[in-house]
């Protein structure tokens, strides 16, 4: 079995400089770290490879991103949590790129990876962008299915039959489909899907493990590939800003306003009050 | 003029501290500054009636994060100097920079400021304006000293010479504070900046601002080679800014302090290192102390702390989110590794990874934090252990009011780490107390802390408390090595020194408070202090 996580580079602080040229953000590797939803679909992403693994098949977990050179950083720290290897798209045509132009970029590093790809594991949204877009998009690039806001998967699943057998211990997919778990406005649905798939993951399904000794130290030889576009075969017309059919025009950040308007008197009269104030927001 | 004020219920919270003491006072006053302090203290001692009584007890506060009641009133006025906070200059001198505070500057706040190059500097003259563009210019510079409650101010961590795990690489408060200044009881002022004045021998002699010479005799003890708080610091030739920190409030009121700054490392990796026995993790300790180059701190965590851990992450949602512990675990040994770079930290991981081969553990069974992130899970792990304690005590004791936390705060010399663990190990199982054990076995200080279940084994572990000190001190050790000996331990100073050395001590204090108003019952019984002026 082979899972893919996208993983982003995002700032490590809300002080976010903006370029004011681009209006994108300015990616400034070493304040950068591993989005923390994706963090938490790498720990699904191990949690499914410790479970395939104990049942005796083989399998293997890349990260991928597309980012700045310095990514690769982020990549060798995955690896030292337990990912098998990394693949960065890191060229300045990617620059600029919406979630179009970047979702393009992930299918075509997919796609380089030379081996078919069962699951493709995403973060529910980037702290930076916020869109949630990634996975979707990603599913449509690929043109498969995708399930989002994953809170867990379960298994095993019998061979192609579903259903009742979903009951095993710890999370595991196999013989080609896999049912996940998710959050809904109404509360849980159990999706069942055809593999290859992409699945989104919500912050709170897992904690990221800290690595161990013997996987920080290996992690500094492990297999981090670096391409450009052109390695990937990407069509530059649909990479970065060229790509993207969205533009930001202006990012900025919010002025607080510190006005206030106490709210007197008796419990009565406050709640008459806060009445009147929300009916004028209205 | 700063107000005194009767000590009333809205003031209740002054009357205790962190160590859960209750005391009682009978007025209060919140000084901002020096002339505050000296107003406050000539006018204690203006008696209203004219009379030539002794003038009262005033017990200094900083944050009351103290362990050892050093800040809870035996009476008398409490002085709290938490509005004290200002941040009053800054130089630089042989690229080191030194900040000057008032006592009440809490330390989280200090170290939010350095982080975000936002320390208040209205009101500061050119020459330190221009110190600080050059701080904020170079690498990010921290304060080490880095105790367990950042909510400590200052002064506190200044009176009581704090520690904290990095104590192992950088040492407690005393050598960071480079001047302080020190108001008296009778409100004159002593001006002390390191390398200015030092003993001869064992005498030292001081000058006070109003031009009073004050000539006193040292005690004769010999201090202990460990990690120490235990009584006043003395050695021959010794600088006197050495005397005042560590004095437990008993000398004077720190009105301002200087602390040297230092660059923060550029790499800080935390390793939890986990083992299935005492042990095993006793002799990794032994092994790699002299075998890590970057160490900045050991710290050690017992099998009753682990699985005080498991419980509450089973049980209680605020601890939900602590790391799994592997069920074969049973304790775990905290090295940080702190260096300039990250080939030099990956140098001492695959150190630690052979050290621990080498004493029959598995470099598999760590986690290294070397993220904000993980970091912040590994400081969650470290201190969630006594604040865990804490609340089980907290449990005991609304069923039976009678009994607290016993915390032991105890150290020896290296060589005799393995000593002092069996000896913890041989006489908790024999006294049948429950106990969980956690603390910087980098120097050889462990707090073992006694979990009394009932009045009976609190009496009991109090009487072990008392074994241990003298088991200890006949180690070379000391009685207290962080926490100060406060009110709570002055029973264990006269163990550690014996009665001569701790009247020596008295006699010291005399010489600076004659009324022996200052910290009254900290370090030694008040009565050993009567009869002064």
């Amino acid at each position: 079995m082979h899972l893919v996580v996208c993983v982003k580079a995002v700032p490590s602080t809300t002080e976010v400089k903006m370029d004011p040229r681009t209006n994108t953000i300015v990616r400034d590797g070493r304040a950068a770290v591993l989005n923390p939803f994706d963090a938490t679909a790498l720990e699904l992403a191990l949690q499914i490879k410790e479970g395939v693994a104990a049942s005796g098949e083989p399998c293997r977990v890349t990260v991928l991103s597309m980012g700045i050179p310095d990514t690769e950083r982020l990549l060798r720290d995955c690896i030292a949590r337990g990912a098998d290897a990394g693949l960065l798209l890191s060229d300045r045509a990617f620059a600029g790129a919406d979630t179009l132009a970047t979702t393009y970029a992930l299918g075509c590093g997919v796609r380089a990876l030379g081996e078919p790809v069962d699951l493709i594991l995403c973060g529910k949204m980037a702290v930076d962008g916020d869109t949630a877009q990634i996975g979707p998009e990603l599913a449509g690039e690929l043109d498969i299915p995708c399930v989002v806001d994953v809170q867990a998967v379960e298994g095993p699943l019998g061979a192609g039959d579903g259903a009742d057998e979903g009951t095993g211990d710890g999370p595991i997919c196999r013989h080609g489909r896999l049912r996940a778990v998710r959050a809904t406005d109404a509360g849980t649905e159990f999706v069942e899907v055809d593999l290859p798939a992409v699945i989104t993951v919500g912050k709170d399904a897992a904690r990221l493990r800290m690595p161990g000794i013997p996987g920080v130290l290996a992690s500094s030889d492990a297999p981090v590939t670096v391409l450009g576009a052109d390695r990937v075969g990407a069509d530059p017309a649909r990479c970065g800003l060229t790509g993207s059919p969205t533009q930001v025009v202006r990012s900025f950040v919010p002025e607080r306003a510190d006005e206030a308007e106490p709210v007197r008197g008796d419990a009565r009269e406050q709640a008459a009050k806060l009445a009147e104030l929300i009916g004028g927001m209205a | 003029m700063t107000a005194i004020h009767p000590m009333t219920r809205e003031y209740a919270e002054y009357l205790h501290d962190e160590s859960r003491s209750v005391g009682s006072a009978d007025s209060i006053s919140f000084p901002a500054d020096e002339d505050g302090i000296r107003s406050v203290l000539r006018a204690l001692r203006t008696r209203p009636d004219g009379s030539a009584a002794a003038p009262p007890p005033v017990t200094v506060q900083g944050a009351r994060t103290g362990l050892a009641a050093g800040a809870v009133p035996g009476g008398g006025h409490v002085m709290n100097l938490s509005r004290a906070n200002r941040f009053l200059g800054l130089r630089e001198e042989d690229g080191v920079f030194y900040l000057r505070v008032q006592p009440g500057v809490v330390l989280s706040e200090l170290r939010r400021h350095l982080v975000a190059g936002t320390i208040p500097a209205r009101g500061w003259g050119r020459a330190d304006l221009r110190a600080l563009e050059r701080l904020y210019a170079g690498p990010e510079q921290v304060l080490p000293t880095d105790p367990t409650e950042t909510s400590a101010c200052l002064g506190g961590m200044a009176a009581c010479n704090a520690s904290g795990a990095r104590s192992y690489r950088w040492g407690p408060m005393r050598p960071h504070v480079s001047a302080l200044r020190v108001v008296l009881a009778d409100g004159d002022v002593i001006d002390l900046r390191r390398g200015r004045v030092r003993a001869r021998g064992r005498r030292l002699a001081l000058s006070t601002e109003s031009g009073r010479s004050l000539e006193v005799d040292l005690p004769r003890y010999a201090m202990p080679r460990t990690k120490n708080a235990s009584g006043y610091f003395v050695e021959d030739d010794m600088d006197a800014i050495d005397l005042f920190v560590g004095s437990d409030g008993t000398l004077g009121v720190i009105s301002e302090l200087e602390v040297a700054l230092s660059p923060a490392p550029a790499v800080t990796w935390g390793v939890s290192c986990f083992f299935d026995c005492e042990d095993r993790a006793v002799d990794f300790v032994a092994a790699a102390r002299p075998a890590l180059r970057h160490a900045a701190a050991f710290e050690y965590f017992d099998a009753a702390a682990l699985d005080i851990l498991r419980s509450q992450r089973a049980h209680a949602a605020a601890f939900a989110s602590l790391p799994g512990l592997d069920d074969a675990w049973g304790c775990c040994v905290y090295v940080e590794i702190a260096c300039d770079d990250e080939e030099s930290a990956r140098g001492d991981l695959a150190r630690v990874a052979e050290l621990m081969s080498g004493v029959g553990g598995d470099p598999a069974d760590t986690w290294v934090a070397r993220t904000d992130v993980d970091r912040e899970t590994q400081r969650f792990f470290r201190h969630a252990v006594p604040e865990s304690v804490n609340m089980l005590i907290d449990a005991r004791r609304r069923a039976d009011p009678s009994i607290t936390k016993l915390g032991s705060d105890m150290s020896v010399p290296d060589d005799r780490l393995r000593d002092v663990v069996a000896l913890y190990r041989r006489t908790l199982a024999e006294a049948g107390l429950q106990s969980a054990a956690w603390g910087h076995i980098g120097d050889n200080h462990l707090h073992v802390n006694i979990l009394p279940r009932d009045a009976r084994e609190y009496a009991a572990g109090k009487e072990l408390f008392g074994v241990w000190a003298r088991e200890v001190t006949a180690m070379g050790g000391a009685v207290s090595a962080e926490h100060g000996v406060g009110k709570l331990k002055r029973d264990f100073l006269a163990v550690m020194y014996g009665g001569r050395a701790v009247a020596e001590m008295a006699a010291l204090k005399r010489r600076f408070d004659p009324y022996c108003q200052l910290g009254r019952g900290n370090l030694f019984d008040p009565h050993l202090c009567e009869g002064g002026a």
